[in-house]
């Protein structure tokens, strides 16, 4: 390689690198335990809990939110989502007035209607999780970590260029442990950066993905479902709407064969102002991060589509599970964390090589 | 140095198969379930195991 090349890779290796290794750091440390956040809160969450009524009849969706809303007057229906291993159907609302996205959660126990313990949103990994998904700034929060991301995908393709130019005399995986820090720090930083380039590459760039899942959302519903929507003007009402109860059995019937997953209102990121959107998911292990939505009129509870997502929100669903590592099973999820480890050590090396070489032209 | 310089195939080869295989193992845990799910999670862990060689058989 030519030393000009070598010298325009360094530049982007450098910059792209310091542009971003605070926030990255910061993914990392707050990413660590994200990875295990099923089971840190079974732990935190735990509580012995049965239904009221075990064997009774459950009671109907329209009921169980009714209950849910009856806790926060004044707020609109927003999403409901079902427990797989209890009868607990989740009642998520917001006021429409407030500020965006400050939802209330209420897990509702279907065989009664009073409130059940939650089992999951443990307040301090909900605090983890916005700070890794958007610094508690909002959309704006979420580009500029999405920016940050593409920083990294740029410091590692750069590493893998450099790496050669590092390496053309030392077998791969080679360690001076016995040379003075800075090499003996060079050896490390080159040798896990190689190895965990791939996983950095995927982590990296599905979590992009996700930061763009608002814009992708908004693009979907301005274009995919635009025509369902022409034929009203103004949101379906919350007091004119048909049953809820009767719109999920009507998208049930729509895809036969598919899991129940959530049920978007009117007015959410997920439907459009006029649909309950039914989400099913399928049940391979690929499919059942895919979601098809059946989209039931509010106004009538008439099935109005069923619309299969096109590809880039297909690529959306499926940057959760890549970047989260929450997919194959509790090794998967170990490999997430030590690969993890392995970043941060990726990134304090590599500020202290910038920081050692700075030193060393000083002198 | 008179050691001749390493070509592209020697630096890269030991790296360019771990890509694969950690791509191979984190697409694949996508697509499997069960057991499955352990057989790509080890493919992704030839980054772990490389490491661990390296550190222990590559010091010097």
């Amino acid at each position: 390689m030519k030393t000009r090349t070598i010298r325009a890779w360094s530049w982007t290796h450098k910059w792209s690198s310091l542009v971003s290794t605070l926030f990255l750091l910061m993914l990392c440390v707050t990413g660590l335990p994200l990875v295990f956040t099923h089971e840190i809160e079974e732990v935190l969450l735990e509580q012995a809990w049965v239904p009221a009524n075990p064997d009774g009849p459950l009671l109907s969706l329209d009921a169980v939110l009714a209950a849910g809303l009856a806790l926060h007057p004044g707020e609109v229906p927003a999403f409901m989502s079902f427990d797989e291993d209890r009868p607990v159907v989740n009642v998520t609302s917001v006021d429409p007035n407030g500020p965006a996205g400050a939802y209330s959660f209420e897990p509702i126990d279907q065989t009664s209607g009073s409130v059940a313990p939650p089992v999951a949103g443990h307040p301090v990994m909900e605090f983890l999780l916005q700070l890794h998904t958007d610094l508690f700034l909002g959309l704006p929060g979420m580009l500029f970590l999405g920016l940050m991301g593409l920083m990294l995908v740029a410091a590692v393709v750069s590493g893998i260029v450099l790496y050669a130019p590092f390496m053309r005399r030392l077998p791969f995986g080679t360690v001076r442990a016995s040379k003075p820090a800075r090499t003996r720090w060079l050896d490390y930083h080159n040798l896990l950066g190689v190895v965990t380039a791939a996983w950095v590459l995927v982590v990296g760039t599905t979590g992009v993905v996700n930061t763009l899942a608002t814009p992708i959302l908004a693009y979907w519903k301005s274009t995919a479902l635009k025509e369902l929507t022409a034929a009203y003007d103004t949101p379906a009402p919350t007091g004119e709407r048909a049953s809820l109860d009767a719109a999920v059995e009507r998208a049930k019937q729509a895809l036969p064969g598919m899991k129940l997953q959530f049920v978007a209102f009117p007015g959410t990121d997920y439907s459009t102002d006029h649909h309950y959107a039914v989400f099913f998911h399928g049940g391979t292990p690929l499919t059942t991060h895919l979601l098809t939505p059946a989209l039931i009129d509010a106004r009538t509870g008439e099935l109005a589509a069923v619309a299969p997502t096109p590809w880039y929100v297909k690529a959306l669903s499926l940057s959760k599970p890549l970047h989260f590592g929450d997919y194959g099973g509790i090794w998967l999820k170990i490999l997430w964390a030590v690969l993890d480890v392995a970043t941060i050590v990726i990134l304090v090396s590599g500020l202290y090589l910038w920081l050692a070489k700075g030193r060393r032209r000083r002198q | 140095m008179s050691r001749k310089d390493l070509g592209l195939m020697a630096i890269f080869g030991a790296p360019a198969v771990i890509f694969v295989l950690s791509l191979i193992g984190l697409v694949g845990a996508l697509v499997a379930d069960g057991v499955q799910d352990l057989f790509y999670s080890a493919l992704l862990g030839s980054t772990v195991a490389a490491t661990v060689w390296a550190l222990i058989r590559r010091r010097r």
